[in-house]
């Protein structure tokens, strides 16, 4: 018989009351709300929840179980949003005019704040999260400073990005790309060199984490602002 | 309750590792009807439907279906069909939950390229349901696992219950309940038929039937 500590085995009741306490949140915030959207993104949260109570188990079946929860979670989320797109454009072919009425907002409730901090912040703290991603490299780095471009893009309400700047944040991604695979090559060919190549695989992933961020941004806010 | 008294005398099991499969004449039955159905699915030729709200103007009106969408759902039929014939004769309790999962993304599935808004709506409605519903089932499952250690339903069935596992039970019967479908949750999963294309929609209704009556069985043999 294995020896399993006591602190683990009484771990599990207070993760299962977590996770059913979650869930019951999650469907409660569901019961509330009246935005499709919203309801949605509340759904995957008692997904996770699910999650939450098959892990608590522990063991390495336990383990062999998530995955399968998790893909199975996964595939009702893309296939209920796909119900979702189908029948807005079902909507949309009824009557072409429906689209125009209101533009969407980000923000579940509609507000609007008019102060000068909400134009020049974001600039100032999208510097420094890119210098600190710089200063970090690697992935963490890559996701900070991919934050603040992504910060940056969603801030400026300027609409139509030139093409040449989409097409400019592509190239960066796959020239640091190439400089990560180079700098992997190098790891493996010449050892010797072990401090060149990482720092290629570093900078590659920063620059490649955070160009892939900041175009997600950058496509997100030309999907949302789109009329 | 032992699985022979259930389903009949034992033809025999199928030993994978942890897992056993058992075979009796009820399990088996349920299985071949399964596959049966999905063979004729398989073979069937998409037929029009006359729209029945239109009647009372005297022209009767069909509804076409295009040859690609008529494709794509006999594909997720056959599919779906397959599924729960697996889910009649898992001898396991997790891939039970999994094949109903399964079961559940495939009938949103078959209805996801129509025409009709309003099913377009039940369905979407009957997805979050069965999305919501995951956490009692695989929860339940994953709580009866915790308290005996096993998922095998051979020896389940020959453990006494202990609260936990009738804990785990009640959930479970609550996810079955949601990802099939039946009361309270049916309103969205019955106007999910209100649409065209015959032989592939009935397989949404024939296969909650059929894992509602294999749920049934396993949650004797767990409790009892």
């Amino acid at each position: 018989m294995l020896y399993v500590p006591q602190e683990f085995i009484s771990m599990y009741l207070p993760a299962i009351y977590a996770g059913l306490i979650i869930g019951f949140i999650g469907t409660m915030a569901i019961a509330m709300k009246r935005e499709e959207i919203h309801i949605l993104i509340l759904t995957d949260i008692v997904g996770l929840a699910m999650i939450f109570v098959v892990s608590a188990v522990g063991t390495d079946l336990a383990e062999a179980l998530i995955l399968p929860g998790l893909v199975v979670e996964l595939a009702e989320t893309l296939a209920i949003s796909e119900i979702l797109i189908t029948r807005e454009m079902r909507k949309i072919e009824q009557d072409p005019r429906a689209n125009l009425k209101r533009s969407s907002s980000l923000f579940p409730q509609a507000f609007s704040l008019d102060m000068e901090i909400m134009t020049t912040a974001p600039n100032f703290i999208a510097l420094i999260l890119i210098a600190y991603g710089i200063f970090l490299t690697g992935f963490t780095g890559g996701a900070v400073a991919g934050g603040g471009i992504v910060l940056y893009a969603l801030s400026k309400k300027a609409r139509g990005l030139p093409v040449l700047v989409l097409d400019g944040i592509a190239g960066v991604s796959g020239i640091a790309w190439c400089l990560w695979i180079i700098g992997f090559l190098l790891f493996f060919v010449t050892p010797q060199y072990w401090l060149l190549s990482l720092f290629l695989a570093a900078c590659g992933l920063l620059l490649k984490v955070a160009s892939k961020v900041g175009l997600i941004g950058l496509l997100m806010r030309e999907d949302i602002d789109k009329e | 309750m032992d699985f022979v008294t259930l389903g009949g005398d034992l033809l025999g099991t199928i030993p994978l590792g942890d897992i056993v499969l058992y075979i009796n004449p009820f399990n088996l039955f349920l299985f071949a009807v399964l596959l049966g159905f999905t063979f004729l699915i398989a073979i069937s030729k998409p037929e029009t439907q006359v729209e029945a709200s239109k009647f009372n103007t005297l022209g009767v009106a069909e509804v076409k279906v295009d040859e690609k969408e008529f494709r794509q759902r006999r594909f997720l039929s056959i599919i779906c069909g397959i599924a729960s014939a697996g889910a009649m004769i898992t001898g396991d309790l997790f891939n039970f939950t999994l094949f109903m999962a399964l079961v559940g993304i495939l009938n949103i599935g078959i209805v996801s390229a129509v025409k009709q808004t309003s099913v377009l709506n039940s369905a979407f409605n009957y997805g979050l349901i069965a999305m919501m519903c995951s956490l009692p089932l695989f929860g339940g499952a994953a709580i009866i696992l915790a308290s005996t250690g096993t998922l095998s339903l051979a020896v389940l069935s020959q453990m006494p219950a202990s609260p936990m596992v009738v804990f785990g039970a009640i959930l479970m019967l609550i996810g079955i309940l949601g990802e099939s479908g039946v009361a309270p949750f049916f309103a969205s999963k019955a106007e999910m038929f209100r649409t065209p294309g015959s032989p592939f929609i009935v397989i949404i209704h024939l296969s909650s039937l059929f894992i509602i009556v294999r749920a049934v069985e396993i949650l004797l043999l767990v409790l009892w």
